[in-house]
């Protein structure tokens, strides 16, 4: 077993493959896992505030930037994700596996880890194409997985701070002929056993070859592998894969080696955020080849996620007597479409931005809420609960804070880029307020009650 | 491939640096455990227990797809590139090398996204492109601007090579 586990570990070893990498993209996915915590923790928060919980309305565009960033960092840790597994995968076949108390606690950390953070990105990722494979429900998983994932990297982190402190910065891991520095036995006894290990091999093997070269004497080739001591197929295969190492015992091959991975690494992570970014991001917009969402497309040039069908508001929603109520300690205010039209019209340029991260600035046209709740004799600073002609769905019945229902720019909109809304976006009127997910801008409205 | 560090350098630091790293530690342990806790505890909170297996069984292949499956493929792959490019140039063999792990890690994001397409979206505005195509298009915008790397490379470092040898 021994053996067989320190053979797997040789076979798997690279330039690459070393703590100085482990460190560069360590930190760069740890920086990406924190960015999608916050801007996940406040997406969330907007959905399901805690009591008392206030939040921003300006810059209209904070949650569409949040939001964008949440996903883009998610897709770029896929690529960082695998490259950081890249380089440490020779570890997976430390031997002893556990040597000490500590060890229990950073291999359980780690196997914590890479599963809860490669479930994380497959299902947000999957989340974003609307693609639902799995036996779980997403909202609730994504949310609790995300403590776990950054918790087992805290704990991941200290365990392995002295290896990472010490190749913190690129001078201090390589020597002058640009070979990586291999940590000493007090930073990292089982990656230090392994080169002397490595080494002793390697020095008996050439042994063995100059004992037994007396007899045929083989075409020396300065690139041939050393025979290794283990015979039979097992014998052939390892020797195969250490003449595939030898070319890595030249420094220059191992330094070209080391600048190809980060390169196309680099360019793996800025390719996949800059081809799909654009779903998010105005100005990568051309760009966008593989988002799962084109900015301009779809009625009111916006696109749609519930349409009016998947909702069953066909009916309701075009119905003539449709009414929009406003509540006031249980005294309603009805207005009809034309009353709504009826108001001084407002123009707000505003994003509809969904948390699956695309988002798009549309131009809206409708009453502000203000002067509607002004209308019916409703003061501007309460709670509201707004309620859709959605037969069902989790947002059927959603609250509104204070804070966007006093703020000027929420409309009810009837109006959208220079049409009537569509009955997609919501006819005949939807609320559109600043800085909040698109699930909470409610389409075909039908209440509004003032809570108090 | 194995230079081995004075074993001073490591201690370079001192007695101060460890007292820091020990305080460090400790502070990352407790939030660690304490994250890993809240979300234990979320978990079992909003997620109804008859998923748990399910779940279980997703944690668990995610890392047996990745470490069982994946990286020994891409190990092996690396390995027979590293034993029979040996002729070859390191920097082309790397460009080639590296623009195969960009189109491969492409084909991981864009894969999912054609079978979701396959399956149906909700609506026409729900995954518009032809994702096939355009993956297929991207391997071919790669190969050819892999094609152009190398052949910049051969050119500028024949171009290098030249004066030297004529001074010898």
């Amino acid at each position: 077993m021994r053996r067989l586990l320190y053979e797997a570990r040789r076979a798997a070893s690279s330039p690459n493959r070393n703590a100085r990498s482990a460190t560069v993209f360590g930190r760069l996915l740890g920086a990406a896992f924190v960015i999608c915590l916050l801007t996940g923790l406040y997406s969330h928060f907007l959905q399901e505030p805690l009591d008392g919980m206030r939040f921003p309305t300006s810059p209209v565009w904070l949650y569409q930037v949040s939001q964008g960033v949440h996903i883009t960092a998610g897709i770029a840790c896929i690529p960082l994700l695998l490259v950081k597994l890249h380089s440490v995968f020779p570890q997976l076949f430390q031997h002893p596996p556990i040597k000490h108390p500590v060890d229990v606690l950073e291999r359980a950390s780690i196997a914590l880890f890479v599963a809860t953070s490669i479930l994380q990105l497959v299902t947000g990722l999957l989340n974003t194409y609307q693609y639902y494979p799995w036996p779980f429900p997403f909202k609730q998983v994504h949310f609790a997985l995300s403590f776990v994932i950054i918790g087992s990297l805290a704990i991941h982190i200290a365990v392995k701070l002295p290896l990472i402190t010490r190749y913190w910065r690129a001078r201090d891991s390589y020597d002058a002929e640009g070979r990586f520095v291999e940590p000493s036995s007090e930073l990292d006894e089982a990656r230090a056993a392994f080169v002397a290990e490595s080494e002793a091999t390697a020095e008996l093997a050439r042994f063995r070859a100059v004992r037994d070269a007396d007899g045929t004497r083989r075409d020396r080739d300065p690139h041939a592998a050393p025979p290794a001591p283990a015979r039979g197929l097992t014998g052939r295969v390892l020797r195969w894969i250490d003449s595939a190492h030898e070319v890595d015992r030249e420094p220059g091959r191992a330094r070209v080696s080391r600048r190809g991975f980060f390169t196309a690494a680099g360019v793996a992570t800025g390719g996949v955020v800059a081809l799909t970014a654009g779903q998010s991001f105005a100005p990568l917009s051309p760009l966008n080849a593989f988002g799962p969402r084109q900015r301009g497309l779809g009625p009111n040039d916006l696109p749609i996620n519930r349409t009016a069908a998947a909702a069953r508001v066909l009916e309701t929603a075009m119905d003539p007597d449709w009414r929009l109520d406003v509540l006031v300690g249980g005294v309603a205010t009805s207005f009809t479409l034309d009353a709504l039209r009826g108001f001084d019209g407002a123009d707000e340029r505003l994003p509809i931005a969904c948390v699956e991260g695309w988002s798009q600035t549309g131009s809206w046209r409708g009453v502000r809420l203000v002067d509607l709740l002004a209308a019916a004799g409703a003061p501007t600073d309460q709670r509201l609960r707004l309620t859709s002609l959605e037969e069902k769905g989790g947002y059927r019945v959603t609250e509104m804070g204070p804070e966007y229902a006093s703020d000027p720019r929420t409309l009810v909109a009837l109006e959208l880029n220079g049409e009537p809304l569509s009955i997609d976006h919501g006819y005949p009127a939807r609320m559109i307020a600043p800085g909040r997910p698109g699930v909470l801008q409610t389409k075909w409205l039908s209440s509004i009650e003032v809570l108090s | 491939m194995s230079a081995r560090v004075p074993s001073a350098a490591s201690s370079a630091g001192g007695a101060g640096t460890s007292r820091t790293v020990r305080v460090v530690r400790g502070v990352l342990i407790a939030l660690g455990v304490a994250l890993v806790g809240l979300g234990g505890w979320v978990l079992t909170d909003t997620v109804s227990p008859n998923r748990y297996g399910g779940l279980l069984l997703w944690l668990a292949g995610s890392v047996v797809v990745h470490d069982a499956v994946l990286a020994p493929v891409v190990a092996a792959v690396s390995l027979l590139v590293r034993r029979t490019g040996r002729r070859i140039r390191p920097a082309v063999l790397w460009i080639v090398q590296g623009a195969v792990v960009v189109g491969a890690i492409f084909s991981l994001v864009v894969v999912p996204e054609i079978v979701a397409k396959a399956k149906g979206p909700k609506n026409d505005t729900v995954l518009p492109f032809d994702y096939g195509l355009r993956l297929a298009v991207l391997w071919l915008v790669i190969a050819a601007l892999t094609a152009a790397v190398v052949a910049l490379y051969l050119a500028r470092r024949r171009q290098k090579v030249r004066p030297s040898t004529d001074q010898v």
